[in-house]
């Protein structure tokens, strides 16, 4: 099976992010940056298939700045075959479009996406990509294998999963799962290093990468959280009525 | 005394010797050869005087076997080994007297006639000793095989025989001219007097002579080993401090981390398999073995030990042979690996200084680093310290901030402080531990000192990721943390943390970081010794028990100076968590990255730990100690038994920090 993943670089989820003057971006110097968690998870079960058979391979490819590379090397070193960047900016079906393009050149069976980026939290790609290509789409799934000439996805659900066929090549978005992506070898992070990492310029994909449909307005951060309130006076029923009370008239939400 | 070897009897006693040595170095050359399978040791060299007096202090003087909890059967060994030391030289007149016919010097002085004597009987009485305890006593984690009664037995049939001959030999009138005949054997002289004497004589002159070379031929099949092995393994001892494991050097072009097969071990730690005296001490002292996991650290050494025996010679016939992958010896090998505090109980008690952490350490390595293996939350932890600095994934822009709002300069702000104060990632960003920084901050302050923190310029040291098996982690943190000390060329460094302490001390300088490092309670104590600070009492008196965190203690030897400031405080009583306190202090658990891992078979190390302290006489009001991570797993060990309203985990510096006279200086 020929795996193709389509992974974002995003600020890393440790980093405590801030509003930049102006309000509708924010502070980029000195971040750390990171694979968008669900690519993650999509590595991670492109690399399971792949451990259980061999002959598959994993590509990942991103659209972005120069500073991606970090993150295509990360995935590199997690295991994947090889890698590309397109470097330039692009969103929305814009960027639908350029990944569109190099799935086509690349051909794979099934075409991975996170099921949402970390950052912007669009969850929309994955299912805008399927759309540019006319392919099959299966959203959110936690495991993979192939049946010859198709694929079959496992979805959870409550109490149980649902086991999707679909006929490849397909564009699937993965799902946290209970396998956590693994964490790199030395000797993977020493040939990632070494490894030639394949980059061209997003013109030279030779599609219309306007199309920007959405425009932040303004960013916030979120009100700083107040302090709690510990209820120690009085008897346990005098407690709870002064609980009641509180949850009522100060809180409001009884 | 004549021997009774004429003529064929000395040639059957010279193929008889033979046949003896020719046998042990049969075997110790197979053993020598399957040692040099092992990888070059290029730390095992150098510092000779240090070596020698190693072998002084440790091998002759059998200095480690005096432990507290040992002391008896630790005299009891002594005996039998300055015994062996003495007879030995007797063993070696009786072959040249009976093959050759010539004695050795001074072997018919009175000193040597008594030595033999005197030890023969101490010997015999500690054999009896042992054989008691093995029987009837036997210690829980005492592997009690045949091989113990075996050379027990040879070493008692020695002895008697040796008694025997030299009364029978006496009452025949063998004793030659000129010769001290035996003081103590001479006292038999009355019961085997007779017509017999003579036939006596040379009946138990050649079962001694027979059982010594028997004992020879046996040895190097025997745990028994350990009394020629011992010698070289103390020689080669490591020079390293205690607290720094071994760098890998040239990391990024290695292909193969850690111990991966046998020849992945270095000869070194062949050879303490080959020493292990199988005593049981190291296990008897783990904190995990007693908290019913699956480590078992005599196991540890024993295991590679016996693989090395088994897999030997295949791998002497092959050099592509790689054998069983040490990490993977056993299905519960993993399991055993990660159970390891690193605290050096093991390393501590074993008596003949093998080093049971770098094994560890070393298939930890493998597992982490080659097969990414290392447990989930231990990988998220080392994720975290990749990504943020430091292993709990809080905002590396936040370190700083339990410093708002006081009188705490970064670096940046005071270039010109003397100290730098690294804070250490449990005290930036746990909350409990943040009191810590304050207290020490309040500390320095009130002393006068001159300091400056790095604030978000500061990383972790990199302890867990090491300890964890993440060199290469470690090495990238350390080279951080090394550079931004040049930046800002830092020369002296308080820490608050054992970690940070033992890391920055003892394991910096091997990429080159040469600083003068103190932990805060050494240097608590010199403040309030030259009266920098003043410490006032309040009315009443707390008794609080001080736990000897393992990375000051074990590590580092710092066991008085945090006891010192505790006697400082002028209403603070005290008390020890008898017996496990010093250097048989029993860790609080979260050492060796295990802070950062489930704990879930067994007793909590950490429950076990607030058991022991509940357990001593003086009730203590608080338990106090110097290390971040002992304070955390204390307060939830007396948090999870309900008993956290009785006595209250704290930092040695809280105490002072609530006791500073106004002012502070004196």
């Amino acid at each position: 099976m020929k795996i193709l993943i389509c992974l974002k670089q995003v600020p890393d989820s440790t980093v405590r992010v801030k509003v930049a003057p102006g309000g509708k971006d924010i502070v980029t110097e000195g971040m750390t940056w990171a694979i968008s968690p669900y690519d993650e998870y999509a590595i991670e079960l492109a690399l399971e298939v792949k451990d259980g058979d061999p002959t598959t391979t994993v590509s990942v490819v991103s659209v972005g700045p120069a500073r991606a590379r970090d993150a295509l090397r990360q995935a590199l070193a997690m295991g994947c075959d090889d890698a590309s960047l397109v470097v330039g900016e692009a969103s929305g079906l814009g960027l639908s479009r350029a990944l569109a393009k190099v799935v086509m050149e690349a051909k794979p069976d099934v075409v991975l996406c996170g099921k949402q980026a970390s950052d912007d939290d669009q969850g929309f790609i994955g299912p805008a990509l399927a759309e540019a290509l006319s392919w099959p789409h299966v959203p959110f799934v936690t495991k993979l294998a192939g049946a010859s000439g198709a694929v079959e996805a496992w979805r959870e659900t409550e109490g149980g999963h649902e086991v999707w066929k679909a006929s490849a090549p397909v564009v699937l978005t993965v799902q946290k799962s209970a396998k956590e992506p693994r964490y790199p070898s030395l000797p993977g992070i020493m040939k990632a290093k070494k490894k030639e990492i394949p980059e061209r310029e997003i013109v030279s994909l030779n599609v219309d990468t306007s199309g920007q449909t959405l425009e932040i307005a303004s960013l916030e951060p979120p009100p700083v959280r107040g302090g709690g309130k510990m209820l120690k006076d009085g008897d346990m029923a005098a407690i709870a009525a002064d609980l009641v009370r509180l949850l009522r008239e100060e809180a409001k939400v009884l | 005394m004549t021997a009774p070897t004429s003529g064929a009897g000395s040639i059957v006693l010279a193929v008889v010797a033979l046949i003896g040595f020719g046998a042990f170095a049969y075997r110790a050359l197979r053993l020598y050869r399957y040692l040099r399978l092992g990888k070059a040791d290029p730390e095992r060299t150098g510092q000779q005087g240090r070596r020698l007096r190693d072998e002084l202090v440790i091998y002759l003087g059998q200095r480690k076997l005096f432990k507290r909890p040992y002391l008896v059967r630790g005299i009891a060994h002594a005996l039998i080994f300055w015994g062996f030391l003495v007879i030995t030289v007797g063993t070696v007149d009786l072959l040249a007297s009976g093959i050759g016919r010539f004695h050795i010097p001074f072997s018919d002085s009175a000193l040597f006639a008594w030595s033999v004597d005197v030890f023969a009987v101490l010997v015999l009485a500690s054999i009896a000793l042992a054989a008691i305890r093995r029987a009837f006593f036997r210690p829980p984690r005492m592997h009690v095989a045949l091989d113990g009664y075996v050379i027990l037995g040879l070493i008692t049939v020695l002895m008697l025989s040796l008694l025997t001959f030299e009364a029978a030999g006496t009452a025949a009138r063998l004793v030659e001219k000129g010769v001290t005949p035996p003081p103590l054997a001479g006292l038999l002289v009355p019961l085997v007097e007779g017509p017999f004497a003579a036939s006596l004589f040379t009946g138990a002159w050649w079962v001694h002579v027979v059982t010594v070379l028997a004992f020879a031929a046996y040895l190097p099949q025997s745990k028994h080993l350990h009394i020629v092995t011992t010698l070289p393994n103390v020689y080669f001892r490591t020079t390293r401090p205690r607290g720094a494991l071994k760098l890998i050097a040239d990391i990024e072009e290695q292909e193969s981390f850690g111990a991966a097969t046998l020849r992945d071990l270095t000869w070194k730690q062949h050879l303490d398999g080959y020493t292990c005296t199988e005593c049981g001490r190291c296990s008897d002292n783990c904190p995990a073995a007693a908290t019913g996991k699956p480590l078992d650290p005599q196991r540890i050494v024993l295991d590679l030990r016996d693989l090395l025996l088994r897999e030997g010679d295949a791998l002497l016939a092959s050099a592509e042979a790689t054998g069983t992958a040490p990490a993977h010896q056993s299905e519960t090998k993993p399991e055993e690996l990660w159970a390891c505090t690193t605290c050096a109980a093991c390393v501590e008690a074993c008596p003949v200084t093998i080093e049971h952490i770098d094994k560890i350490v070393d298939m930890r390595r493998y597992l982490t680093m080659m097969e990414s293996a290392a447990p989930p939350e231990a990988q998220k932890a080392l994720a975290n310290i990749e990504r943020a600095g430091n292993p709990w994934g809080e905002a590396r822009e936040a370190r700083g901030d339990w410093a708002e709002g006081l009188s705490v300069p970064t670096i940046a702000e005071k270039p010109d402080a003397e100290y730098l104060y690294f804070v250490g990632c449990a005290a930036s960003y746990d909350r409990r531990n943040q009191r810590v920084a304050k207290a020490l901050a309040r500390i320095l302050d009130a002393a006068g000192l001159s300091f400056a923190i790095l604030g978000r310029e500061e990383t972790c040291n990199g302890d867990p990721a090491r300890r964890i098996g993440n060199e290469y982690l470690w090495q990238q943190q350390a080279q951080a943390n090394l550079d931004t000390f040049a930046k800002h060329k830092v020369r002296k460094v308080i820490t608050s943390c054992p970690h940070c302490f033992n890391t920055i001390a003892n394991e910096y300088p091997q990429l080159g970081g040469k600083y003068e490092v103190i932990h805060a309670l050494p240097l608590v104590e010199r403040l309030i010794a030259e009266g920098k600070i003043t410490v006032v009492g309040g009315a009443e008196q707390a008794t609080v028990a001080y736990h000897d965190p393992c990375y000051l203690g074990r590590h580092n030897k710092i066991y008085d100076q945090p006891r010192n400031v505790l006697d400082a405080l002028p209403d603070v009583r005290r008390v020890e968590i008898e017996p496990h306190c010093r250097e048989r202090g029993f860790c609080c658990g979260a050492g060796g990255g295990r802070m950062w891992m489930e704990e879930k078979v067994g007793q909590r190390v950490n429950h076990k730990r607030v058991d022991q302290l509940l357990a001593i006489e003086q009730k203590a009001s608080s338990v106090a100690s110097g290390c971040p991570f002992c304070l955390i797993m204390l307060e939830e060990g007396v948090g999870a038994k309900g008993v956290q309203d009785d006595v209250k985990p704290v930092d040695v510096l809280e105490l002072v920090a609530a006791r500073l006279s106004d002012g502070g200086r004196a």
